[in-house]
């Protein structure tokens, strides 16, 4: 017992030490257990809160850029509107995949959201999104800019939320080559923030560059033709059972400023028939 | 009493500086300098070693929040905390007679550079480690920790000729 007493006191150092690392280990392995806790990540109230003020201040610098692309939109929305008047009037040509794509919208509501982090150099890159529960964005949904994929909200508190984004190496996301309408999985491997990976696409499938990728629409979180990327590269090894799918995703993250999130009222009676 | 309240005034704005500013800065899109572990370079000899960890944990606890990373930050500075007291016994002769903090002014050019070379790389190794929990990207972790160290190195560097 005395011995144990003095060893103790000798390395209360080193014991201290110790102690001090088990617990930063467990919390590593608590984080890669259950990502979805918020009290240690960038969505907890005081870190989101100063990062939107400094947000806040950091917009002014964007402006000029901000109302070129606010610019940009409004001629593409007014090209749209223009489109879509003359599809009403004409009733000539029944644009299928244009039918398809709004039916896929009616269940969803958007709730627009800023950006105010963003990591993109890490392999486990997030970013942090102004809106929370009081929006009503809640876990597992869906976040798009525009007309491509972004990311899957993975924590929210009262005012803002947390975005795993297509860029993070857990990315399994389910996916379609729109013009075949093959399944695949999108995945990201690390490093570069412009391209993707699609993964388990045959070998018997036909695939070329400029193939455009979408979400398949099997699961709640997005709905179908949603951009993911375009194929740049399509390898395949004599032997291989798979392509080997090199995509440059639609969207760039390191410019993204303002997304939505999908909110899709179905997803819960959706994910309860799946899961029987 | 002069000291606490300058190594806290110190600690708030290293750690404003990281989040705000160097967070957000990715040279050549794979340099991360983690310049906020000066404040715990600079820490006095004349520390206790567990109150010296528990800052070094405190530290890292903070910037795990601001990085959303649970315990990698937290790990990589008790590391440092832990081992900068054995290597400036090392380093400098009675270090404990030393009550300011320590700087090249204090302790020497040549020890605190060693003393930078070995805790910076360290520190920026089990970051970018423990952060990706695996080795799949071995060679270009590699050449991440080399490239943010050599930036930490030379800010820290930078830093440590104001007074």
């Amino acid at each position: 017992m005395r011995n144990l007493v003095q060893f103790i006191v000798r390395n209360s150092h080193f014991l201290l030490f110790i102690v001090l690392e088990v617990v930063a280990f467990l919390l590593i392995i608590t984080r890669q257990a259950y990502p979805r806790s918020t009290m240690m990540t960038a969505a907890n109230s005081v870190s989101a809160g100063v990062n939107g003020g400094a947000d806040y201040m950091a917009q002014y610098f964007g402006l000029r850029s901000d109302n070129m692309q606010l610019n940009d939109e409004v001629c593409r929305l007014q090209a749209e509107v223009e489109r879509l008047t003359n599809l009403l009037e004409g009733q000539t040509e029944t644009d299928s995949a244009a039918a398809g794509y709004q039916y896929a919208h009616l269940g969803y509501q958007m709730i627009p959201a800023k950006v105010i982090d963003i990591a993109t150099g890490n392999e486990r890159n997030y970013l942090t999104l102004n809106k929370g529960l009081r929006d009503h964005i809640e876990v597992g949904q869906g976040v798009i800019e525009g007309n491509s994929v972004v990311g899957i909200v993975s924590s929210v508190n009262e005012h803002f939320s947390l975005v795993v984004p297509v860029i993070h190496i857990g990315t399994h996301l389910s996916s379609r080559i729109a013009k075949n309408g093959y399944i695949g999985f999108t995945r990201w491997s690390g490093v570069d923030s412009r391209h993707a990976q699609l993964t388990e696409i045959g070998r018997h499938i036909e695939v070329m560059p400029g193939d455009s990728v979408i979400t398949s629409g099997l699961t709640a979180t997005f709905p179908e033709g949603l951009m993911i990327g375009v194929i740049e590269r399509a390898d395949l090894d004599e032997g291989d059972d798979y392509y080997r799918i090199r995509m440059r995703l639609t969207t760039d993250f390191k410019r993204l400023r303002y997304v939505q999130v999908l909110a899709n009222p179905m997803a819960d009676e959706m994910q309860s028939i799946q899961q029987r | 009493m002069n000291n606490i309240v300058r190594h806290s005034l110190r600690f708030v704005w290293v750690i404003l500086l990281q989040v705000l500013l160097f967070n957000n800065l990715h040279w050549l899109g794979i340099a991360h300098p983690y310049i906020y572990i000066l404040f715990l370079l600079f820490l006095p000899a004349s520390l206790p070693r567990w109150t010296e960890m528990l800052i070094g944990a405190f530290t890292g606890v903070i910037m795990d929040i601001a990085c959303s990373s649970p315990g990698v930050h937290m790990s990589a500075c008790v590391a440092i905390a832990y081992l900068r007291p054995l290597l400036l016994r090392r380093l400098v002769q009675e270090v404990e007679r030393i009550d300011t903090e320590i700087r090249s002014y204090t302790i020497g050019l040549q020890p605190f550079v060693v003393l930078c070379a070995i805790l910076i790389p360290l520190h920026h190794a089990m970051v970018v480690v423990l952060e990706a929990w695996n080795l799949h990207m071995f060679g270009w972790q590699v050449l991440s920790i080399l490239l943010s160290s050599i930036l930490t190195m030379v800010l820290v560097l930078l830093f440590d000729r104001t007074k």
